[in-house]
């Protein structure tokens, strides 16, 4: 079992319009590097999730929303999910991340060869995996930097490092809110208090970037945030990327795709991944629309 | 007719007035005897115990006092005790403070007030006020601006304001706790900012009881401190009104309090009032506001102490375009009740008004109560009144009772109340946790920056700290566990 790579480094890149081989990256670490151990890379380490037959219903009315999804993720890898309204894009990213009002009836999710369905959400997140919310949930009273420095230190305490006081974690904090363009009275406002939809997209990428992930899934984060907006949170995404680690996104646009660009496309339409490809399918879904691919 | 004669009508447990030795004090009033059948015993027995101690101490009153004095024991001649039939009292129970055996605190000025010394620090402008008597060696006012007047009534010396102070006191008519005051205060403390002043620095005001009883005793001693502030036009000041329980935590005695202020058009008081008193005691308050046209009334309020802390507020427009607002976080991690009836009365156009009240109870016997009251009259249009009341409960048989009311007469007018009563919300609860936070630490959080959002209500930095510190020591231990 491969141990998690806590890495809170990131490298800053700025993505051209030329495509780019995501698998085969160079990165440069900053000064800040933390590495741990590694298990000798095998062509089964390579897999970061697993995803078999999975079905799932909303606990409260049992309803069924996933039908059996099938999906395999690499290190290294850029998945995006598209599909309509109604499909089971946010359910499946929310059941990944172990939200309380979906159940799982069937199927499994092994993630770096261990039962995802076994672990809290607290230990997925321990375990690398982070989930970027749709719609970010207010929390008054909790300022950024406590709530980040929380976080940060119960990843921490799981790994056996030490962990920062405030003013040390307002160190380690303060440089990575350029790469999200927000400047430092941003951290004493409370979590997502009275912000605009794009300050929410972009403090979910912050948080990214403080806690470090090795599989980031994407909730619509290009949705409700204009041009500029979307350009700093894709530049802010590409340069939490490295070679280990891999982001599934969820969108309804290519737009989000010309700045990240996607290893596999996957179309879900009612809870199920009914085809998978590349670039291309996002391209004639945006001229044609879901008949066309179906 | 005085209290005493009309007692003499009673059957009498305790000894008959003193003769010639009390200074002579006007009539009240001539009534039939048969009147003393609606009265009630106890609550005339207690108004004479008040009355014989403040005779026996001070020398002639200053007329707004006498006047309040006479209106109160006029009015406690009818009044009864609230029982629980009452509505202002259908959840709270009294009985503790009344089977006690209720007694008037005289200050002795030889008392070691040295203790006391350490109340000096904090904020300047301050004053002390021990059992309901100001003490001048423990208060501080060099900083105040000029024209500002800080201090007793009967040391005013300028009639104009003596006769300004006439007109309002004892304007309103509150329940029995409020008549009980008015016969009972030593004095009342007059806070006088004048036209056009802006008071810097907010004035401390520091509540001590030093006379405690033990717990399991009987016996309750009563203070009455009684505080007006009277700010005239285009008039700024901030008011820190502190209750402090002194050490040992569960000493009884009886705190009844009144604060009435009078903010002139134009003018702005920023209120803060935090109670912190033993958890045997008990703290009844009033405070009654009356605003002018384009006046800013803000209250921001913390109540954690006191076995039974009954708080009335009662606020009435007098002009139009006023701001009023008002936030209070109340926490019951005893056996203890907090209780919260306010009362907004609107008869001017385009008032706005903003009531937050936030309660935890984090005791299985602990119990809290809100009766938030705003009247909209038919003159009253184009008011924007909104309130909101949120309660967390987070232990088997915590009560709340909440009775959110809001009596709308005008017809052009936006209002919105909303109450809600829970545990903590599973989607704050999910994010910290898919942040890699464990649940027990999450509510943690949570259970704190439920309090924080009243807390930051407070406009001066330090004392918001200072709050935040307290809350924090107070939930940790009470925490349930297991969550």
């Amino acid at each position: 079992m491969a141990m998690a790579l806590f890495s809170p480094t990131f490298s800053f890149r700025i993505s051209t319009s030329a495509p780019q081989r995501r698998r085969r990256r160079c990165f440069v670490q900053s000064s800040q590097a933390t590495v741990a151990i590694e298990a000798p890379s095998s062509s089964t380490t390579d897999l970061l999730l697993q995803v078999k037959d999975l079905s799932a219903v909303i606990a409260e009315s049992k309803q069924t929303i996933l039908k059996g999804v099938n999906l395999t993720v690499r290190h290294g890898e850029v998945h995006a999910v598209m599909g309509k309204n109604g499909s089971g894009k946010s359910t499946f990213a929310k059941v990944l991340a172990g939200h309380p009002d979906y159940e799982v009836t069937g199927g499994s999710i092994m993630y770096k060869g261990l039962d995802l369905l076994e672990m809290e959400p607290e230990e997925r997140a321990i375990a690398g995996l982070f989930m970027s919310f749709q719609s970010p949930v207010e929390i008054p009273g909790v300022s950024n930097i406590d709530f980040l420095n929380m976080a940060y230190n119960a990843r921490r305490r799981k790994l056996g490092l030490p962990e920062l006081g405030p003013i040390e974690f307002y160190g380690y904090v303060a440089p990575k809110l350029e790469l999200v363009n927000m400047k430092t009275d941003f951290l004493n406002r409370n979590v997502n208090e009275g912000f605009s939809g794009g300050e929410k997209k972009r403090n979910e990428i912050l948080q990214l970037a403080v806690l470090g992930a090795e599989f980031a899934i994407l909730d619509e984060i290009d949705s409700g945030l204009d041009v500029d907006a979307l350009q700093d949170v894709a530049k802010a995404v590409n340069g939490v990327l490295t070679s280990k680690n891999s982001v599934l996104m969820i969108t309804h646009y290519l737009r989000l795709l010309e700045f990240i660009k996607p290893t596999y496309i996957h179309i879900m339409e009612n809870g199920r991944i009914v085809k998978t490809g590349d670039i291309s399918i996002a391209e004639t879904l945006e001229r044609e629309g879901y008949k066309a691919i179906s | 007719m005085s209290l005493s004669a009309l007692n003499s009508y009673l059957p009498k447990p305790c000894a008959p007035p003193r003769p010639g030795g009390r200074p002579t004090r006007t009539k009240v009033f001539a009534q039939p005897p048969t009147l003393a059948i609606l009265s009630d015993p106890h609550v005339l027995r207690l108004a004479e115990t008040l009355e014989d101690s403040i005779a026996a101490s001070s020398s002639s009153p200053p007329p707004p006092l006498q006047k309040l004095r006479d209106i109160s024991s006029q009015s406690l001649l009818t009044t009864p005790w609230p029982s629980r039939k009452d509505e202002p009292f259908r959840f709270t129970d009294t009985s503790f403070i009344r089977n006690s055996e209720v007694h008037p605190v005289t200050l002795a000025p030889t008392q070691n007030l040295d203790v006391l010394s350490g109340l000096a620090d904090s904020i300047s402008p301050n004053i002390a006020i021990i059992d309901g008597y100001l003490v001048e060696s423990l208060s501080n006012l060099s900083e105040l601006p000029d024209g500002v007047f800080v201090g007793r009534l009967s040391d005013l010396n300028s009639k104009g304001l003596m006769e300004k102070v006439s007109k309002y006191v004892s304007n309103f008519q509150g329940d029995l706790f409020w008549s009980l005051n008015g016969v009972g205060a030593p004095d009342v403390v007059l806070v006088y900012v004048p036209e056009g002043c802006k008071v810097e620095k907010p004035l401390g005001l520091r509540f001590v009881s030093m006379n405690r009883s033990y717990k399991g005793s009987k016996s309750l001693p009563i203070s009455n401190p009684r505080v007006l502030v009277l700010v005239e036009k285009g008039g700024d000041i901030g008011i820190v009104e502190e209750y402090v329980g002194g050490d040992g935590d569960d000493r009884c005695y009886w705190t009844n309090s009144v604060m009435e202020v009078v903010v002139g058009d134009g003018a702005k008081v920023s209120h803060s009032y935090i109670q912190t008193q033993s958890l045997g005691a008990a703290h009844v308050k009033w405070t009654s506001v009356s605003q002018g046209s384009k006046s800013v009334y803000e209250l921001t309020e913390v109540s954690t102490g006191g076995k039974l802390s009954r708080h009335n507020v009662h606020v009435k427009q007098e002009g139009p375009d006023t701001v009023t607002e008002l936030s209070s976080f109340h926490l019951s991690i005893g056996d203890q009740l907090q209780d919260l009836h306010s009362k907004l009365v609107l008869d001017h156009p385009r008032g706005f008004s903003r009531q937050l009240h936030k309660v935890i109870v984090a005791h299985s016997l602990g119990q809290a109560v809100f009766d938030g009251n705003v009247q909209v009259n038919r003159d009253a249009q184009q008011t924007d009144a909104g309130q909101l009341s949120r309660s967390l409960l987070l232990e088997p048989r915590a009560t709340v009772n909440v009775k959110p009311n809001l009596q709308i007469i005008a017809d052009d007018v936006k209002c919105s109340h909303g109450a809600a009563i829970s545990d903590l919300e599973e989607d704050q609860l999910f994010y910290f946790e898919a942040r890699g936070i464990d649940r027990s630490t999450a509510r943690k959080a949570l259970i704190f920056s439920f309090a924080a959002e009243v807390i930051e209500h407070f406009p001066d930095v330090t004392l918001q700290k200072k709050v935040e510190n307290l809350i924090r020591t107070l939930l940790t231990p009470a925490l349930p566990s297991g969550v």
